[in-house]
C-alpha cells in the first residue's frame, strides 16, 4: 500500500482529437490531509488535473491511483464520488429549484440516510457554515458568498475525505473570498480533510501547505510552504 | 427531502411545458377511454339484448356476422325443435332501417308466442296482432320518433300504427321497433324467412351440453351455426368495425401522446444537461439520473391519464345524452375499461421517457458539466 492517499503518475489528457494537450506527463502524489494549492495560468492544465483527481474524467494515458487503486478501473465512479469526494465550483452549481437546505441534501440520497437524518445533517451543516437563516431560501434568494457557502456545505455532505474547489473565490467580490477562505481552511484544520484548491488568487494559495504551480500542462514547481494564517 | 419531491419540483419548475404534455397524454387517454367504452357498449348492448331474452343459443348462416344477416327458410326451425334438450325457438327477422327522419334503428319482426317476447315489459297500449300492420317501440325509440300509442309511422312504402310502447333491460331493444313476424316478413319482402332462430335449453342441459348441441347443430344443419349469445355479439361485424375504429382512432391518439412525452421529456433533459452534469459530479449514480427522468415522464402521463379518464367518461355521457345518438350508443364504462386507460397512461410514460432518461444518464459528468 502507497504512503499517499492519490498518486498521479505520467498523467496525459488531450481534447479535440488531440490538438489541444491538456496535461503533458503530470506526476503528482497527495498525502491524506495535505492543503494543496495549484496555481497557474489560464488554459495551463489546473482544471483538467482536478477533474481527474475526482474521477469526473479518465486520462488518455497513465492512471490516478486512490488509495493505490486506479480510478480508471472504478466500476462505479459516481458511487466513488460520492464516498470519497466534496466538489466546489466556482459557479456554485446549485441546483435552482431547490432551497439551500435541499441542495445540500442532494448527494445524501447515496448513503443509507432516512429522510429525517438527511435534513438533519443538512442543517448543521449550514449551521457550521453560518446559514441558519437561509436554509429555505432558493440560491437566486442569496448572495454569491452565501452560495458558496452552501456549495461548500453541500461538498461536505457525505463526509468525503477529499474536497476539491476549482476556483471557489472566483466569483466572489474580496470580503466574501475572504470568508469562503477562512471557511475552507477552518474545514481543512477542523475536519482533517485532504484539501485540493485550484486558484488564481495567491491570497488562497498562500493559505496551503503546499502550492503546485503548473504552466503548458506540467507542473513545473511543487514547494511545501510554512503556511500562514489565512487572509494575512 | 424525499426522491419524489425532486421530482415534482422539477415537473412544476416547467409548469406550462408539463401542463401542456398533460394536455396531449390527457387528449390521447380521453380518445381511447371513449372510443372503447362505445365499442365495448357496443357489444354489451347485443350481448344484453341476447341474455335478457334468455337467449342460450342463435342460430344463423354460419357465413354471415352480419347483425341484420340473409335470410333463410323459416321451416329449419321445425327442425331444430326436435333436437334433444331444446325446449323452446324463436324466430326472428332483423333489419336496420332508416325510418322518417330518422337516420337507421333496428328493427324485429319477432315470432308470436315465442319467447323472446317474455322479458319485454309493456308500458301502454298492447302487443302487435300478426294480422295487422302495427309495431311496439321501445321507450328510446318513441322518443327519438317523437310516437306515441296510436301514431302512424312510415316504414318503406308502408304505413303501420304503433300499438304500444314497452321497455327491454337491453338497450338496442329499447331503441329499436318490434313487429309480428309475418308483417316484418311482408314489409322486408322475406316471405317465409328469418335470419336467426334464438334457442333455449331445457334447465337440465349443463355447460357441456350446450356446446355439445352446439356442434350437432353445425353437423346437422349444413351451412349453419349456433352461437352463444357474447360470440354472436362479439362476431358481428358492426362490433366488429366499431372496435376496429376503437383502436384506429386510439392508437393514432396513443402515438401522438407517446412523441408528445418523448419530446417534452427530451427537451427536459437537454435543457437540464448542466444540472444533470452537477448531479453525476456530487455523486448521484447513473441510475438515479435515469430514475428521475423517468418518474417524471410517469408522474406526467399517470396525470395525464386521470384527467383523460375524466375527459373521456364525461364525452361518453355527453354523447350519449346528444340527440343524435341518444339511445344508438351505449357506453360501457366499467372499471376494466379504467384499468386500461390507466395501463395505457403508464405504458406512454415509460414509451416516451425511456430512451431521454437514458440518454440524460449516460452523459459524462465533465461534458455535462460545461453546459450552460
Amino acid at each position: 500500500m502507497s504512503e499517499f492517499l492519490i498518486d498521479v503518475r505520467a498523467v496525459h489528457r488531450r481534447y479535440d482529437g488531440g490538438n489541444v494537450k491538456a496535461l503533458r506527463g503530470v506526476d503528482l502524489s497527495i498525502r491524506n490531509g495535505e492543503f494543496i494549492a495549484i496555481v497557474g495560468p489560464s488554459g495551463c492544465g489546473k482544471s483538467s488535473l482536478l477533474q481527474l483527481l475526482g474521477a469526473l474524467d479518465d486520462p488518455d494515458e497513465g492512471e490516478v491511483l486512490f488509495r493505490s487503486e486506479s480510478l480508471r478501473t472504478l466500476a462505479d465512479p459516481s458511487g466513488f464520488r460520492a464516498k470519497n469526494i466534496g466538489f466546489v465550483f466556482q459557479s456554485f452549481h446549485l441546483l435552482p429549484t431547490l432551497s439551500a437546505v435541499e441542495n445540500v441534501q442532494m448527494p445524501m440520497f447515496e448513503m443509507p440516510w432516512s429522510a429525517t437524518e438527511r435534513r438533519k445533517r443538512a442543517e448543521a451543516l449550514l449551521h457550521s457554515v453560518g446559514l441558519d437563516h437561509r436554509l429555505h431560501h432558493l440560491p437566486r434568494k442569496l448572495s454569491g458568498g452565501e452560495r458558496q457557502r452552501v456549495a461548500v456545505a453541500r461538498s461536505l455532505a457525505n463526509e468525503p475525505q477529499v474536497l476539491l474547489a476549482d476556483e471557489p473565490t472566483g466569483n466572489l467580490d474580496s470580503e466574501s473570498a475572504a470568508q469562503i477562505l477562512e471557511l475552507l481552511d477552518e474545514i481543512h484544520g477542523r475536519r482533517g480533510m485532504t484539501l485540493i484548491v485550484v486558484t488564481h488568487d495567491m491570497n488562497v494559495a498562500n493559505c496551503a501547505g503546499r502550492i503546485v504551480r503548473m504552466k503548458d500542462g506540467r507542473i513545473i514547481a511543487d514547494n511545501s510552504t510554512a503556511s500562514p494564517p489565512c487572509g494575512s | 427531502m424525499w426522491f419524489i419531491t425532486v421530482i415534482f419540483k422539477n415537473l412544476f419548475r416547467r409548469r406550462v411545458r408539463s401542463l401542456l404534455t398533460v394536455v396531449g397524454i390527457a387528449v390521447g387517454v380521453a380518445a381511447v377511454v371513449a372510443m372503447t367504452a362505445i365499442a365495448w357498449g357496443f357489444e354489451k348492448s347485443w350481448t344484453g339484448a341476447y341474455n335478457a331474452r334468455g337467449t342460450d343459443l342463435a342460430v344463423t348462416k354460419t357465413a354471415s356476422k352480419s347483425p341484420t344477416p340473409q335470410g333463410f327458410d323459416q321451416s329449419v326451425g321445425d327442425e331444430l325443435k326436435k333436437l334433444p334438450g331444446v325446449k323452446s325457438v324463436s324466430a326472428l327477422l332483423t333489419s336496420f332501417m332508416g325510418i322518417e327522419e330518422s337516420p337507421g334503428m333496428v328493427v324485429f319482426g319477432w315470432e308470436s308466442g315465442g319467447f323472446v317476447w317474455d322479458h319485454l315489459k309493456l308500458i301502454e297500449g298492447r302487443w302487435p296482432a300478426s294480422d295487422q300492420k302495427e309495431l311496439v317501440l321501445g321507450t328510446i325509440s318513441a322518443e327519438l320518433l317523437g310516437k306515441q300509442t296510436g301514431s302512424k309511422v312510415q316504414l318503406d312504402v308502408s304505413e303501420f300504427t304503433v300499438c304500444g310502447i314497452f321497455e327491454s333491460a337491453a338497450l338496442v331493444e329499447n331503441g329499436s321497433l318490434i313487429m309480428a313476424l309475418p308483417q316484418m316478413q311482408k314489409l322486408t319482402e322475406n316471405v317465409g324467412k328469418v335470419n336467426f332462430f334464438n334457442l333455449r335449453v331445457n334447465p337440465d342441459v349443463d355447460e357441456a351440453g350446450v356446446t355439445a348441441l352446439q356442434k350437432t347443430i353445425k353437423e346437422k344443419f349444413a351451412g349453419f351455426n349456433a352461437f352463444r349469445a357474447s360470440e354472436l355479439a362479439s362476431n358481428n361485424t358492426g362490433v366488429q368495425v366499431a372496435k376496429a375504429m376503437g383502436w384506429a382512432t386510439s392508437l393514432i391518439a396513443l402515438v401522438v401522446g407517446a412523441i408528445g412525452m418523448m419530446n417534452t421529456v427530451f427537451m427536459s433533459v437537454f435543457e437540464r444537461m448542466h444540472e444533470i452534469g452537477i448531479l453525476l459530479a456530487i455523486g448521484w449514480r447513473r441510475y438515479r439520473i435515469l430514475l428521475m427522468i423517468l418518474c417524471e415522464s410517469l408522474a406526467l402521463s399517470l396525470l395525464g391519464g386521470v384527467v383523460g379518464s375524466v375527459i373521456g367518461y364525461l364525452a361518453v355521457i355527453g354523447l350519449q345524452a346528444t340527440p343524435m345518438l341518444r339511445g344508438r350508443i351505449e357506453g360501457d364504462l366499467s372499471p376494466q375499461l379504467f384499468l386500461m386507460a390507466f395501463l395505457v397512461a403508464l405504458g406512454l410514460g415509460i414509451l416516451g421517457g425511456l430512451y431521454p432518461a437514458w440518454r440524460g444518464s449516460r452523459m459524462a459528468p465533465n461534458t455535462a458539466l460545461r453546459y450552460e
